[in-house]
């Protein structure tokens, strides 16, 4: 059995300095994922540095976009009401990351730091252009999450360095974001691929987007895009990110470009959704068939996208209907 | 027994607070004193020979105690159904699960760390890993002892001409249906701690579902290791599932002995969740080939089944399912001519088990498609051709079944009316509706000699009870049934009835917790034994009350008479005076109840159970044409279960094998590559969870079985038989494509749409 000792610091400085002097030392903050490396014998630390009782790492800040502490639980951003209504991606991401066991402390920066390709946070914090506040031995930096993710596992960040928080700009009233995770299950599970989408809209002769009623109906999606069509609603900004089709979550920029300064339409999204599935390089494995994630990536940036326009025109829905497209 | 005070209640079940709060006790919380700590080292690979095994630097490792091998085993020691299973291997090694060598350490950590100290050094051999390439002729041999990888086991099924009535049936259909392994996901993992007394008296701590005859096996086992004539004692802790899974016994068990005589210390043995994944015995997978013929009107002329099992690479209980499967290939639905061939073939992968339902859920789900086949070719709506060919009471069946009690036709009402079928079935458009039926045995199951259950009980001064039955409580609920049964019969609260269950020091004998029968047998012995005692409280009571016994009852603890209330007495005086006296007695009575059911003859016909129980799901599904999955909107599980002695319980058992159903329909699967798991974790192995639960509704339908206890049946195993085939054609009532490979993913839902697009 792997033995270590835990070390309890209660400041920023204090962890990044035992990281300075202790042997094969990790940093471990909600534990969902370090302990189970540990138990499969992946990890085999001597140390672990506990993040938990450092304040300066549990916050959430929406004076100016939105700030928050690595340390911040997938279930304290859940219950946000702002980062609900505006960063809606975000809660997506977080209400479905594992039961609400889990979500009650892991933390976003170890869903980040863990760099899985799954990593359900990932792809939320893509296309809302997060920046990752690093510090360590040498001192704080700022990343992009662009920029973060290198690889199955690994980050940008140096030896030693640990994440403080994220930040991320705030967007117009006419921005919406989405991120579906397509699971085999409810719960417990990761996903067989996750896409998210975040895009700002805009009305010829800057009429108001909100509450195209023809979005309350149950009407096929076809439909109504092809409605919308008519309304000559303008993508002035797009972002598209996937998770589980290459070795780290990525965005799909070809498809972005695809959607950027477009009037929407059914085929735009189509077409999207296509560029996309060629942007990536899905693999098999037991948990999904390459040709099936390619499928499903043209299916979910559509979906996605339209869950992201649903949020932009009818902001006060509390929940996304359930429907089968 | 027209009041009922008990029986029929809805009780919640004895065991649920202790085990809600975590006082209860498994074998994984159990400790005895100067206990050492067992470990197995398992085989790296599937198939090959040990070249060299070195234990000598785990023997040197501080707090080791000691390490066996295959040389510490008698020889000719095997176990199992076949007996071809050393419990400890040399030579080759036949599966990824082989035993090797096992540690017996003062911790788990240490004998953890002492396995890696084990040097094997192994010649790898190529395996075989699919039964249709074993059954080949000149395919590798597993075990060079046989002449061929099919095992020598005789099943075979033949009632009345099917080749006769393939020529007079006017449609017929033909398909193969594949079933994949799944395993029992019990919460609390498989262990043990085995412990000798100086004279070498075997104590067994146990989560076995058989004590009885585990208890046999492990007599057998010393005598192998030279200790004749020794008592073993087994004592069950809180049991966390079964399903099957602990119907036998397994090499582990063997091990902890061998290490526990060796070190003359207990030892412990418990698995590790991922040792449980890969190391105990799944649901064998199934490929059946199935031909149904009908006549112009839709009734069934025939039924034709070819089978091939995969068996593993050792045989345990999962090689006898065929005798199970022929239940419903005979006799689900009246077929007058049935055909059936089943062969268990030898392979390099993981061998099989029992599991809720013993082979009935593989056979099911192809019969059930295939109706639905069937139906379709003969414009018939499928719920009309099942009421057309429906079970009757009073039928035999061409295997021989005396069906008595029989609720299948109201079953099937039951779905059709809470499904709205008939406004739903046939849209199309995405949504469907399927449904399937099922039959097993429901008033035990003569697959041994006996197929009884023993009974005692005494009273204490105070009118309190204690019940000792063989049957044991792998988490079904028999202890709150049981009690509930003495508790009516005596007219006693139940609190007053105490169930001991775990020691075969103490219980009397019992076949074990299988074939669904423990309500119907430990039940019918419980009330025998209670009906005994009660006549002897009411001689006692009636010398006191100086009134005919026979105008005696007992009613919430007090004996009074029906014909003059001012004769009564509280229970408990009645049972002190008949003690406290010259030549006084406590009382006291036991029961054996063995079932009047038969054993197969060489046919494998015969009246293999007292009763059978019937049920009917109905689902209805949303498939998303895009994504290729399915979301269940509504499921009716309809069962005859004779009579609910406990409808909180039954439901829970509906509702239970409904769910763990809909994870074989939808789900889970071992993947197995190359003999290797791949995966053995909760992540990757897709059990639904408590998220995934559709909205169900369980429909009890009583039909009063003569012979059950209070006209009860059993439940265990049914609830989970007829899900796959009932979702399997709601998908193919929603979008017409029909999966016949389980689980039913995504990816097969949408690559069969797609293909019908491309045809269509």
């Amino acid at each position: 059995m792997n033995r270590y000792d835990y070390h309890q610091p209660g400041t920023i400085e204090e962890a990044v300095g035992l990281m300075a002097i202790l042997d094969d030392a990790k940093y471990i903050a909600g534990g969902t994922d370090v302990m189970v490396l540990i138990r499969q014998k992946k990890l085999k630390p001597k140390n672990l540095i506990s993040l938990r009782n450092i304040k300066d790492l549990v916050y959430i800040d929406t004076a100016k976009g939105l700030r928050f502490g690595a340390a911040t639980t997938h279930s304290a951003i859940d219950n946000h009401d702002i980062i609900r209504r505006n960063y809606s991606a975000l809660t997506d991401a977080t209400s479905h990351l594992g039961s609400l066991q889990i979500r009650n402390v892991a933390t976003i920066g170890g869903n980040i730091c863990n760099a899985a390709p799954s990593a359900d946070t990932a792809c939320p914090l893509l296309v809302l252009d997060a920046v990752v506040s690093v510090v360590g031995p040498k001192g704080a930096r700022d990343i992009a999450v662009d920029d973060f993710f290198q690889g199955p596992g690994k980050t940008a960040l140096a030896h030693g360095e640990l994440v403080k928080g994220l930040s991320i700009p705030s967007f117009g009233e006419n921005t919406g974001s989405a991120y579906i995770k397509h699971t085999r299950r409810q719960a417990m599970d990761l996903p067989i691929l996750g896409v998210a989408t975040r895009i700002t809209l805009s009305m010829k002769n800057g009429a108001e987007v909100r509450c195209r009623d023809m979005f309350c109906t149950i009407d096929s999606i076809s439909n109504i895009l092809a409605k919308l069509k008519e309304e000559e609603l303008k993508i002035d900004e797009a972002r598209i990110a996937m998770g589980v089709v290459a070795p780290r979550p990525m965005r799909a920029k070809k498809a972005e470009a695809v959607l950027t300064g477009k009037v929407v339409s059914p085929e735009l999204f189509e077409e999207a959704g296509n560029v996309a599935a060629s942007e990536a390089q899905p693999r098999d494995s037991i948990r999904g068939e390459a040709w099936y994630r390619s499928e499903m990536i043209k299916v979910l940036v559509k979906r996605a996208l339209i869950k992201s326009m649903d949020r932009i025109i009818r902001p006060d829905e509390a929940i996304y209907p359930e429907r089968l497209w | 027994m027209n009041s009922l005070t008990t029986v029929g209640q809805k009780i919640p079940k004895r065991d649920a607070p202790p085990k809600a709060i975590g006082a209860a006790v498994y074998i994984q919380d159990m400790k005895v004193p100067g206990m050492l700590h067992g470990k197995i080292l398992y085989s790296k690979h599937p198939h090959a020979r040990i070249l060299k095994l070195d234990t000598s630097r785990a023997e040197k490792l501080a707090g080791v105690r000691a390490v066996i091998t295959a040389a510490d085993m008698p020889s000719t020691f095997r176990i199992g159904v076949m007996k071809d299973n050393p419990p400890l291997k040399t030579g080759k090694v036949l599966s990824i699960r082989d035993e090797i060598a096992a540690v017996a350490a003062t911790s788990p950590e240490i004998a953890e760390e002492a396995l890696s100290l084990i040097e094997v050094e192994y010649e790898v051999l190529p395996g075989i890993f699919d039964p249709i390439e074993a059954m080949k002729e000149g395919a590798m041999l597993l075990h060079e002892e046989t002449k061929s990888n099919v095992l020598k086991l005789p099943w075979k099924l033949v009632c009345g001409d099917v080749e006769a009535a393939k020529k007079e049936a006017v449609f017929i259909v033909e398909d193969t249906f594949s079933t994949p392994w799944v395993t029992h996901c019990c919460l609390g993992t498989s262990g043990c701690i085995a412990q000798f007394d100086t004279n070498n008296n075997l104590t067994m701590y146990s989560n076995t579902q058989i004590p009885s005859l585990a208890q046999n096996d492990y007599i057998e086992a010393l005598n192998a290791f030279g200790l004749k004539n020794k008592r073993v004692r087994i004592v069950q802790c809180v049991i966390g599932g079964g399903f099957g899974s602990k119907l036998d016994t397994y090499s582990y068990e063997y091990i902890a002995i061998r290490l526990s005589l060796k070190t003359r210390k207990p030892v412990k043995i418990i698995f590790s969740r991922e040792e449980e994944f890969f190391a105990t015995s799944p649901r064998q997978c199934t490929i059946t080939k199935i031909s149904h013929g009908c006549d112009r009107e839709g009734r069934l002329m025939f039924r034709e089944i070819e089978m091939v099992l995969d068996n593993g690479a050792y045989t345990s209980w999962g090689a006898t399912t065929p005798s199970v499967m022929m239940l419903p290939i005979s006799s689900l639905y009246k077929v007058p001519n049935v055909k059936y061939t089943a062969k268990c073939v030898y392979t390099n992968n993981t061998y099989s088990q029992a599991m809720r339902g013993y082979g009935n859920p593989q056979a099911t789900f192809a019969i059930e498609s295939s109706l639905d086949q069937l139906a379709e070719i003969a414009g018939i709506d499928p719920y009309e051709l099942r009421l057309k060919n429906a079970n009757e009471p009073g039928e035999v069946t061409p295997q021989r079944f005396k069906i008595t009690s029989c609720g299948m036709k109201e079953c099937i009402e039951e779905v059709v009316k809470r499904l709205n079928w008939k406004g739903k079935h046939g849209r199309g458009a995405g949504r469907g509706v399927g449904m399937a039926s099922l039959i097993h045995v429901g008033g035990g199951a003569r697959v041994y000699k006996s197929d009884g259950c023993g009974t005692i009980i005494k009273m204490d001064d105070f009118g309190k009870v204690d019940v000792f039955t063989g049957a044991s409580d792998i988490g079904q609920g028999s202890e709150t049934i049981i009690a509930q049964i003495v508790a009516e019969v005596l007219g006693i609260p139940i609190d007053d009835v105490n169930v001991i269950n775990n020691d075969t020091d103490i219980c009397p004998w019992d076949v074990g917790v299988h074939a669904s029968r423990t309500t119907f047998v430990a039940g019918n012995a419980a009330l025998g034994a209670a009906l005994k005692i009660k006549s002897q409280v009411l001689e006692a009571a009636a010398k006191l009350l100086e009134e005919d016994p026979a105008y005696l009852d007992i009613k919430n603890g007090i004996v009074f008479s029906t014909r003059n209330k001012e004769k009564s007495t509280p229970l408990g005086k009645a049972l002190r005076k008949a003690h406290y006296t010259l030549g006084g007695k406590m009382l006291m009575a036991e029961y054996f109840y063995d079932p009047k059911n038969e054993n197969f003859d060489k046919e494998f016909k015969g009246n293999l159970s007292v009763s059978y129980a019937y049920g009917t799901h109905g689902v209805e599904v949303e498939v998303d044409k895009e994504t290729g999955q399915v979301k269940i909107l509504d499921y009716v599980a309809a069962h005859d279960v004779g009579k609910a002695i406990n409808p909180l319980l039954l439901e829970g058992q509906i509702y239970g094998g409904g769910l763990q159903g809909v994870g074989y329909a939808l789900g889970e699967k071992m993947v197995y590559v190359n003999g290797e798991l791949k995966n053995g974790n909760f992540l990757d192995y897709k059990i639904p969870t408590a998220k995934d639960v559709p909205p169900m509704q369980a429909v009890i339908v009583e039909t009063d079985e003569k012979d059950g206890p209070f006209g009860a049946k059993g439940i265990g195993e049914p609830g989970l038989v007829p899900t796959a085939p009932a979702i399997a054609n709601a998908i193919y009532d929603a979008v017409g494509v029909r999966i016949k490979d389980l689980p039913i993913t995504p990816e097969k839902v949408l690559k069969a749409l797609k293909g019908k697009e491309k045809i269509g």
